[in-house]
């Protein structure tokens, strides 16, 4: 079933397509688009431009995991610290990180920083909730039996608390670095001039729809890869925890 | 009024701290350490927002961003309970379906306007249905997740007790996904909002993204602040909102994806 179904669409609108029931020129037939995508990842511009947002995305991860991963366990520890900033994160958390982008076209300009900070954003505050979640709700004897132990400060923390914490905040990770790619594609998709959300920008604007097609399956599989890869590499590298979760 | 003092001093720090932020904002723009230009005065934006409301302005972007939300959820609840429902149910049907999903999700949902606007009547209905496919996923997946987690015991029971088809989907699964159902609704609904705004940045004239894309391109600082904090007022409202009224309405739970 898991093959059948998925391949009994793509030939369904492959038919469909060839012999017109829908029109070809807004649906072409998958085949024409998997030539298309083969052809322009080797030799064109598809190729190229996923690098760039894989670049983007790369950049807005790196800006946004450190930072995140620290607020988040310094939120977790110091009780008055938590009190001081939750009530930003929880203001920004809900709000549409794509909104930031024209403050951010302000203050820096229109170019990378502002297309990738407003991926990284999107990214920061999900590892800052994970990460603090996880410090939250690990179990309170982990934290007496390290005390009976002698553990205190630094020792405690090393030992107890970041272990502990490790499973929310691999899961922070993965859901930002998500995120954060969905940030990017939507930046790019409007404002950016390269990368794959403008070429499906672009390419829907001159109705060329087969290399359309084709940038939009790349970032379905840009993300498949990173969302299924990633909790694969959860499941493995964290074997301990019980549920990696469905989302 | 004590109720008020205790709850202060356990509090203060969580409120005074965005006043804090808020007076240093003020005193920063007004003295010139914080260009102006791009971090206008807390009161300045305050008085433009007023300014919006009162011209009434403001009340149009947000009414069509709602009515817009209001359709798209409408939508996705309906087609994501049942498909949702239909895959916790017939095994054959998810194993068919999870591929395709798997593929399709990840997919920033505002890439699917131009796909959707090519299948449906462009204008307000592409902007609807564009809004609603990332909300149609979590509620589907949600709610196949909250049919496969009920306790077979308790399905083994209720056949042994004589409950069959649509009596073992009301009184047994559809009560026992619940639960799961309300979070992806919930899930669904703020989706709505992200969503919503960036189609509204890319493809309306009116709407609350299409007003805060607007008062960036002619320039208009305070309007674009202002506009910000009403889509922020927005997205608390329906988070938080939401949460209360599922503890209301479900409090025998715990809710599963709490922000």
């Amino acid at each position: 079933m898991a093959v059948l179904l998925p391949a009994a669409l793509l030939v369904l609108w492959e038919i469909c397509s060839r012999f017109a029931v829908v029109p070809p020129r807004y649906f072409p037939p998958p085949t024409t688009v998997g030539w298309v995508l083969v052809d322009r990842v080797v030799a064109g511009d598809l190729g190229a431009q996923s690098l760039v947002t894989l670049a983007r995305l790369g950049s807005a991860f790196a800006i946004a995991a450190l930072p995140g991963v620290l607020l988040g366990l310094l939120m977790g520890v110091a009780r008055p610290l938590r009190d001081a900033v939750e009530p930003y994160i929880a203001f920004i958390f809900p709000v549409p990180k794509i909104t930031l982008l024209p403050f951010l076209l302000i203050i820096l300009g229109v170019g990378e920083p502002a297309f990738v900070l407003t991926g990284a954003t999107s990214a920061f505050f999900q590892i800052v909730i994970s990460t603090l979640g996880g410090v939250q709700t690990m179990d309170p004897r982990l934290l007496e039996v390290g005390r009976n132990y002698g553990a205190r400060g630094a020792r405690l923390f090393w030992k107890i608390i970041l272990p502990a914490a490790l499973p929310s905040i691999f899961t922070g990770l993965r859901l930002g670095l998500g995120l954060a790619l969905v940030a990017l594609v939507a930046v790019e998709f409007i404002a950016a001039k390269s990368g794959l959300g403008h070429l499906v920008y672009r390419h829907w604007q001159m109705l060329s729809t087969p290399e359309m097609y084709a940038a939009f399956a790349l970032v379905g599989a840009l993300g498949l890869l990173l969302t299924r890869g990633l909790r694969a590499l959860q499941a493995r590298v964290l074997a301990w925890q019980e549920e990696v979760g469905s989302l | 009024m004590r109720a008020l003092g205790r709850w202060l001093t356990e509090h203060w720090i969580a409120v005074g701290s965005p006043l804090l932020l808020l007076v240093a904002w003020e005193w920063a723009s007004a003295t010139g350490l914080l260009r102006e230009a791009f971090f206008p005065r807390p009161s300045t934006i305050a008085a433009h927002l007023r300014q919006l409301a009162a011209d009434g302005t403001l009340w149009g972007h947000t009414a069509m961003t709602l009515i817009r939300i209001g359709w798209a959820f409408a939508l996705a609840a309906v087609l994501g309970v049942s498909v949702g429902l239909a895959m916790g149910l017939w095994r054959q049907l998810r194993d068919g379906l999870d591929p395709v999903f798997a593929v399709i999700y990840p997919i920033p949902s505002v890439l699917f306007l131009p796909f959707v606007s090519f299948l449906v009547p462009p204008g307000e209905i592409a902007l609807v249905v564009t809004t609603a496919v990332t909300s149609f996923f979590l509620i589907a997946f949600s709610t196949t997740q909250g049919v496969r987690q009920i306790d077979r015991l308790v399905v083994e029971a209720a056949v042994h007790y004589g409950a069959r088809g649509w009596r073992l989907f009301a009184t047994v699964l559809l009560p026992g996904a619940l639960p799961l159902i309300f979070t992806g609704l919930r899930l669904g609904l703020g989706f709505a909002l992200i969503v919503v705004v960036a189609v509204e940045i890319v493809a309306a004239s009116r709407g609350l993204g299409a007003l805060l894309w607007l008062s960036w391109q002619i320039l208009k600082i305070e309007d674009m602040y202002a506009t910000f904090f009403v889509i922020a007022f927005l997205g608390a409202l329906l988070s938080y909102g939401l949460a209360a009224f599922r503890a209301r309405l479900l409090p025998w739970v715990q809710d599963v994806a709490e922000p």
